[in-house]
């Protein structure tokens, strides 16, 4: 496998936080809209891949044992039909 | 909700934030804001703990600190929700 990939790792994890901000860049990142691509080209498919999580804001103790997490951008509730309204 | 249940929230809740900071740090092992926060946390939840033991008797057999008595099966149990 090609490392240098993943030379722009700390790229790509900004991407990642930016996009995951932002629910229709996330929609265009996964039907491959080059411009808003969380990877890089040339990126093998069939491959699982797991953004690195960085350190950000942190809920209170007491909302965090209520939400089951401390960081909020883990805070991802599944609800049946995604985010079809 | 009385004082003694108060208290056992307070810790239940320093526990989990404890233990997410413990996962968050098993990855990032060098991140001094994640460190710093864990070390207030276990002052926090050791400050707790002593509390409750001190007017509540023992969380866990262990910490039975009577001489004359082991109080750990007196009621009510840390779990009973009274």
């Amino acid at each position: 496998m090609n490392l240098d990939l993943f030379d722009d790792m700390e790229g790509i994890i900004l991407r990642e936080r930016e996009a995951s901000m932002n629910s229709v860049n996330m929609r265009n990142a996964i039907n491959g809209d080059s411009d808003t691509s969380r990877f890089p080209k040339n990126t093998p498919i069939a491959m699982a891949y797991v953004p690195v999580q960085q350190w950000g804001e942190t809920y209170d103790d007491d909302k965090a044992l209520s939400r089951g997490t401390l960081f909020p951008e883990l805070d991802l509730p599944f609800s049946g039909g995604g985010d079809r309204k | 909700m009385n004082e003694r249940r108060v208290l056992l929230n307070k810790i239940k809740k320093y526990d989990f934030t404890l233990k997410e900071l413990n996962l968050y740090l098993d990855t990032h092992p060098n991140c001094q804001r994640a460190l710093s926060m864990f070390k207030k946390y276990k002052e926090l939840r050791i400050n707790a703990v002593d509390e409750y033991i001190r007017r509540f008797g023992p969380i866990t057999p262990e910490q039975n600190n009577d001489m004359q008595r082991w109080s750990w099966i007196d009621d009510p149990w840390p779990w009973e929700r009274r």
